[in-house]
């Protein structure tokens, strides 16, 4: 999978951009994702429609896989099954 | 040379509809002045300069087309590239300002922390939710975010070839952060001599004290005089600023204060110029009337003690209870035909009659008496009769409020005083303060602060860095 490459969810509206990619497959609300979207939604997985939010990257605990959602969705994102995490920023803790 | 021309070609159209999708949101059109370290491929460059360009105007007008704010509104600051190392909220609130008129305002942040203001969420005892930072939001609606890790010299080297792509840098790094790192004036001014500097402080750039940190609970309300003077004396201590972000909001609009005269100054002159704005000069200016007076006479006045009644001098100053405890604030410094319809509204005609306030020499006189039965009468009445009532005065009044009636304000809302982004948790939109200038009357309309490093890529590639170094820069945690 080529870095930014658009694919899209089968599953809801999420649609990511390829930041970092093996060969796995990546998936989101637990159906492969692709450039384009099948003419039948696929159905969303329980285990995979946590959402996917804006903006926001998703990546492997191996950093094999990043991806940033460009658009939201009730899926959630995986790759081979495995699901992807949000790779938040870790800001030093402040309290007025 | 071919196979890469094809490459470029597939990677600007899988990058149109994020594009198009950032334009969308309303952020300024991306001016694509491409460029490239590579010397060696020129040729190669121009070429895939001139693709880029294609597919861009192509998307830029498809945009256009699809009915985009900025074509509706007005944007002082359209054109105007501001990179921000910049954190908090002081100096950052001044790249919103810039990013509400129009600015692209690019924040480089850590690639892993991201700005210490995100992590600031318990603010007064109240938890946000980090998708719902109101703290983050304010002074960071309309920007992009970019992580760049400006302690690696790569990170240092990529935030130079973005300098030669802005107009101002914008930073509240301490002196001694600016030279370890190396963005202090005289490295990003190698970079692009025509760059507008701009440092916002705690203390200033000079003196002493010019390498020590500080928030406005410090410099700007505690040192300068405000918590002295907002205290009555009767009270033990003095009290906080009981406002979060106050003073670095204003000081914010300061700086983009100066920041537009240096770009008209530039404009003029082609003479960039260096800026900055203390917290501590923030406050002084905002206290720069009691100040001066306070030099030139040896006096300082300082707040009363809550009470219901007018002025020792003037009976039609000061803050009058309700009957359920609210206040009614009057404010007629000058009360000159205003005594007969102040008295006949509280419902008192005939203390107009009454020759000790016949006139305002003669009010003056006897204040006391005055501002007792203006104490008398508000305090018969709810606040809501007042508020009502009170709309045909002709004198200067105003209702106390909380934050909350202010948000909903007949009047604070018909000037479009509030704005609203969405919420990046995907729910409800966060209502949000716009700045206080407001060109050709219109309302401003923003995008929501970026996700720490939501822009990385974007960015970079906008300014013609190529994949294959985002990927190096990526595997090296120079950027995110």
């Amino acid at each position: 999978m080529k870095p930014g490459t658009r694919l899209k969810s089968a599953a809801c509206d999420t649609e990511v951009m390829v930041i970092r990619a093996a060969d796995g497959t990546i998936e989101c609300g637990g159906a492969p994702m692709d450039e384009a979207k099948p003419a039948d939604a696929a159905p969303l997985a329980a285990d995979f429609s946590a959402g996917t939010l804006m903006g926001k990257r998703y990546v492997d605990a191996d950093g094999r896989y990043e991806l940033l959602c460009v658009k939201p969705g009730k899926g959630s994102l995986s790759v081979d099954g495995v699901a992807l995490v949000v790779k938040d920023a870790k800001p030093l803790p402040a309290s007025d | 040379m071919q196979r890469r021309k094809a490459s470029h070609r597939r990677r600007a159209q899988q990058l149109a509809g994020l594009i198009v999708g950032t334009m969308r949101r309303g952020l300024p059109a991306p001016t694509f002045a491409l460029k490239s370290n590579e010397a060696s491929a020129e040729a190669e460059i121009r070429a895939s300069r001139a693709l880029f360009a294609e597919d861009f105007i192509a998307i830029t007008e498809f945009s256009a087309m699809s009915g985009d704010r900025q074509t509706m509104a007005t944007k002082v600051m359209q054109g105007v590239r501001v990179l921000e190392v910049a954190q908090f909220t002081f100096t950052p609130a001044a790249g919103a300002i810039l990013a509400d008129w129009g600015a692209d305002v690019i924040k480089i942040e850590h690639p892993v922390r991201g700005d210490t203001q995100r992590g600031f969420l318990n603010m007064g005892g109240v938890q946000l939710d980090p998708l719902r930072h109101t703290l983050f939001e304010h002074p960071n609606r309309g920007k992009r975010s970019v992580g760049i890790d400006l302690s690696t010299a790569e990170g240092q080297e990529l935030l130079y070839e973005m300098a030669k792509h802005c107009d101002v840098f914008l930073t509240n790094y301490l002196p001694q952060v600016r030279q370890k790192n190396r963005f202090d004036v005289e490295h990003i001014r190698a970079a692009n001599p025509n760059i507008i500097y701009a440092r916002g402080s705690a203390w200033g750039d000079k003196g002493p004290e010019r390498e020590k940190g500080g928030f406005d609970g410090t410099a700007f309300w505690s040192r300068s005089g405000i918590a002295d003077c907002m205290t009555p004396p009767e009270l033990p201590g003095p009290l906080s600023q009981g406002m979060p972000a106050f003073g670095d909001s204003i000081g914010g609009m300061f700086i983009a204060g100066g920041i537009s005269a240096a770009l008209f100054h530039r404009e003029k002159t082609g003479e960039a110029a260096e800026l900055d704005v203390s917290l501590m000069s923030t406050a002084a200016w905002a206290s720069g009337a009691n100040i001066a007076q306070a030099v030139e006479t040896g006096v300082i006045t300082k707040n009363a003690m809550p009470s219901s009644g007018g002025g020792a001098k003037n009976p039609f100053m000061g803050n009058f209870w309700t009957s359920d405890n609210r206040t009614i604030n009057l404010c007629m410094v000058s009360p000159t035909g205003l005594i007969r319809d102040t008295f006949e509204h509280v419902g008192r005609p005939e203390a107009a009659d009454d020759p000790r306030f016949q006139d305002v020499l003669s009010l003056i006189e006897h204040s006391k008496a005055a501002s007792d039965i203006l104490v008398a009468a508000f305090a018969e009445k709810p606040f809501a009769y007042w508020r009502e009532h009170l709309k045909t005065l002709k004198g200067q009044w105003a209702p106390i409020l909380n934050l909350l009636e202010l948000a909903s304000d007949e009047q604070a809302l018909a000037n479009d005083m509030l704005i609203e982004v969405e919420g990046a948790d995907g729910g409800e939109p966060l209502k949000l303060v716009r700045g206080p200038v407001q060109f050709n009357g219109e309302a401003l309309e923003t995008t929501r602060s970026p996700q720490a490093s939501e822009h990385t890529e974007i960015v970079l590639m906008e300014m013609g860095v190529d994949w294959d170094r985002i990927e190096d820069l990526k595997s090296k945690g120079a950027i995110a």
